[in-house]
């Protein structure tokens, strides 16, 4: 379809224009705009880009030459905390970060607890803050009660960036309230995750039918996004039909209940976006129960090894893998451009690969696959 | 009119109830679709699959909620069970090279095996240690939560294995494998309740703990055997749905919980131990199933899903509760 389709991993650096203050504007923009605006603004985003792939090159030729000379003085450690370390998401995102590390020759710390838990998360926090690390790269569990232990760092002069969570708004570097500190906020811009799965599953459904979100539950920001984002998209295909949204508590039978109870409804129910990994594999299994496998097409988000089967087979259409590797390649580089001077963009939104069962043996597709 | 016929009414209550909700189901699919609602066996399939899991756990919960304890580590000892399971039978194909057959079947009894363990260490801490059953499960909640995430590393664990996926979305003459299995376990479970020893010491448990031991009841191997009972339930909950899903997860049951000790309520047991019966508990599910699936397919708006299912517990708590005013504090025998 168009360009951003093809996404390269060097090109989804996207440090977002400063007169959209948060994911949630860029998402409405890609989904209202028309092809004429979406050049424009892909245009604007190559130009951001710049800066950003010239930290990143920074790598190989050594572009920033004060960071190179900076580099043979002193070695920095930059720490990363993610959400849980059990995940194959965040576990990704340490390879992504180890990368840069290794690339920019600085020194890289991965630690964090093994469950999403804020009460977890902070003595690690705590104990990383106490081996005085230059920056921490941060997924912070909960939006309001990690500002205070962050503050800590803070005020003990570590560069603190928020990489796939994040505290207070998500804005940050504004000046105002007292969670604007970290200098940056890198992560999946989930709108647009939800418009590509909007055009995929449209595409793959011959542009007509009716469709439905399976949701985890209302209130979590990624998974309300990634819905926001395939409605909208959806609004702009006419004769494709968008059916009540249907939330299932992240529980599989549930979900897998729900499309049978809609298919009962609705015989000729055409497609599902299961919104995360619980609502995609349960919306299969119930579709599968219904006798629809390869009817009912479903778009599935995010990416563990096991899709590679699930696309073959046919349980999933598509798949949208985030990229988790270059959320800790971005975030890490983004704190090394900032530990040494230069500017970094408050808002970095990484990019999503569409898989489906045509493309996930080419390597390039396949490396996007979340790995243990 | 005596207590005798009130009470058989009583104990028919959630049956009643689960007539009813079929009845304002058939309607509406009626007035405002022109379909049928119960009379597709389609329908009847699909919410038959839904109760099965929740159902499981339910059955061995009851015997724990008439006993007055409650058991809340069930989902994750199912969470256990399904990794494990699926592990095991990665594991017999790609190790021991059993074919598939052998492989599922020693997945599955491995993920019942497994939920031996959670089952005895909440009835020995239960039991011969005399910590409350809420704390003593949530401990083991976490517990069994930790060591199956630690498992599964994190992931969910696939597994191809096509009996394995035979067992989990099957059919015999169009009778779902897994609502097969239920059937049995419902009818063991219902034999054990009201038939055994066992069962009728549960009863007397609940009722009143001193009595039970005045009575010569070994009160400890009792309360043991129940908690057992509960965890091998959730293990072949979470067998099942590894076979199902093909897949095993940690979470799988965790948002179970709170249903299955709903079914046992709604079914008209008392957390205050002493009554509850299997056909309650196999009602009480039917309930939530046919709301949350009737809801989907008549097309409530997903918000009042919520709302509906909270107001059908608190309805049937009430229920119960007046129930035992009119017949002065009854207790099954």
């Amino acid at each position: 379809m168009r360009t951003w389709e093809g996404w390269r991993p060097a090109d989804v650096g996207w440090p977002a224009p400063k007169r959209r203050p948060n994911m949630d504007v860029i998402g409405t923009f890609v989904a209202v705009g028309s092809d004429k605006e979406w050049e424009e603004y892909m245009i604007q985003r190559r130009s951001f880009l710049g800066l950003m792939g010239a930290a990143g090159a920074a790598a190989g030729t050594g572009l920033l030459t004060t960071q190179a000379a900076l580099a043979q003085d002193k070695k920095f450690t930059i720490a990363l905390v993610p959400g849980l370390t059990t995940d194959a998401f965040y576990i990704t995102m340490h390879r992504g970060a180890q990368a840069a590390a290794d690339a920019l020759g600085q020194d890289l710390l991965f630690q964090g607890a093994s469950e999403w838990n804020v009460t977890l998360q902070v003595p690690v926090l705590d104990a990383v803050i106490a081996r005085n690390p230059a920056a921490i790269l941060i997924a912070p569990t909960d939006k309001v009660q990690l500002v205070e232990p962050l503050k800590k760092a803070h005020a003990a002069g570590i560069t603190v960036v928020c990489v796939d969570t994040f505290i207070g708004t998500g804005v940050f570097q504004t000046g105002s309230g007292d969670a604007d500190f970290p200098i940056s906020y890198v992560a999946s811009d989930n709108v647009l995750g939800g418009v590509m799965a909007a055009r995929a599953l449209a595409k793959s459904i011959g542009e007509k039918g009716k469709v439905y979100v399976s949701n985890v539950k209302p209130g979590i920001s990624t998974t309300d996004q990634r819905e926001e984002g395939f409605k909208k998209e959806m609004a702009n295909h006419p004769n494709i039909e968008i059916l009540e949204t249907q939330f299932n508590d992240d529980d599989a039978n549930k979900a897998a209940a729900q499309v049978q109870a809609v298919i009962g409804r609705v015989p000729d129910l055409a497609g599902v976006f299961g919104a995360n990994l619980f609502s995609a594999s349960g919306t299969a299994n119930g579709v599968k129960q219904a006798g629809k496998q390869g009817v009912v097409k479903i778009a599935a988000f995010d990416a563990p090894q096991s899709v590679v089967q699930e696309l073959k087979d046919g349980t999933f259409e598509i798949v949208i893998a985030q990229h988790p590797a270059e959320i800790g390649y971005f975030g890490f580089v983004s704190a090394f451009a900032h530990l040494t001077g230069n500017p970094v963009p408050t808002l970095i939104g990484t990019g999503f690969t569409v898989m489906t069962k045509d493309n996930i043996d080419d390597p390039d597709i396949a490396k996007y696959l979340y790995t243990g | 009119m005596g207590p005798g016929v009130l009470s058989r009414i009583a104990d028919l209550r959630a049956w009643i109830f689960l007539v009813l909700l079929l009845i304002f189901f058939e309607t509406w699919a009626n007035v405002a679709y022109g379909v049928t609602f119960i009379g597709n066996t389609y329908n009847l399939q699909s919410i038959g699959i839904f109760a099965t899991a929740p159902l499981l756990l339910a059955l061995g919960q009851t015997f724990v909620i008439i006993s007055a304890g409650i058991d809340l580590s069930v989902g994750f000892t199912m969470g256990l069970a399904a990794v494990v399971s699926a592990h095991v039978a990665n594991l017999g194909m790609s190790h021991f090279g059993l074919n598939p057959l052998l492989a599922m079947l020693l997945g599955l009894l491995s993920g019942i095996a497994v939920a031996f363990i959670p089952g005895l260490v909440n009835g020995w801490l239960i039991a011969r240690l005399r910590v409350p059953p809420f704390i003593g499960t949530l401990g083991m909640y976490g517990i069994a939560r930790g060591a199956a995430f630690l498992i599964a590393g994190g992931m969910t664990v696939p597994v191809s294995n096509e009996w394995f996926a035979y067992i989990g979305n099957g059919r015999i003459y169009g009778v779902p494998i897994l609502v097969i299995i239920a059937v049995v376990v419902i009818f063991l479970m219902h034999y054990l309740l009201s038939q055994t020893k066992f069962g009728q010491h549960t009863y007397a448990l609940g009722a009143s703990r001193v009595a039970a031991v005045r009575s010569g009841i070994n009160v400890g191997g009792l309360t043991m055997r129940i908690y057992l009972l509960a965890a091998v339930c959730a293990g072949l909950a979470g067998a099942l749905y590894s076979a199902r899903f093909t897949a095993g997860a940690a979470q799988a049951g965790e948002p179970l919980l709170l249903s299955s000790i709903a079914a046992v309520v709604i079914g008209g047991a008392s957390l205050f131990g002493g009554s509850g019966t299997i056909a309650g508990t196999v009602a009480g599910a039917l309930v939530i199933a046919v709301i949350e699936y009737g809801l989907v397919f008549i097309n409530v708006e997903p918000f009042w899903q919520f709302i509906a299912v909270g107001v059908v517990i608190i309805i049937s708590v009430l229920v119960d509760q007046s129930q035992r005013k009119l017949l002065g504090g009854r207790q099954d025998d």
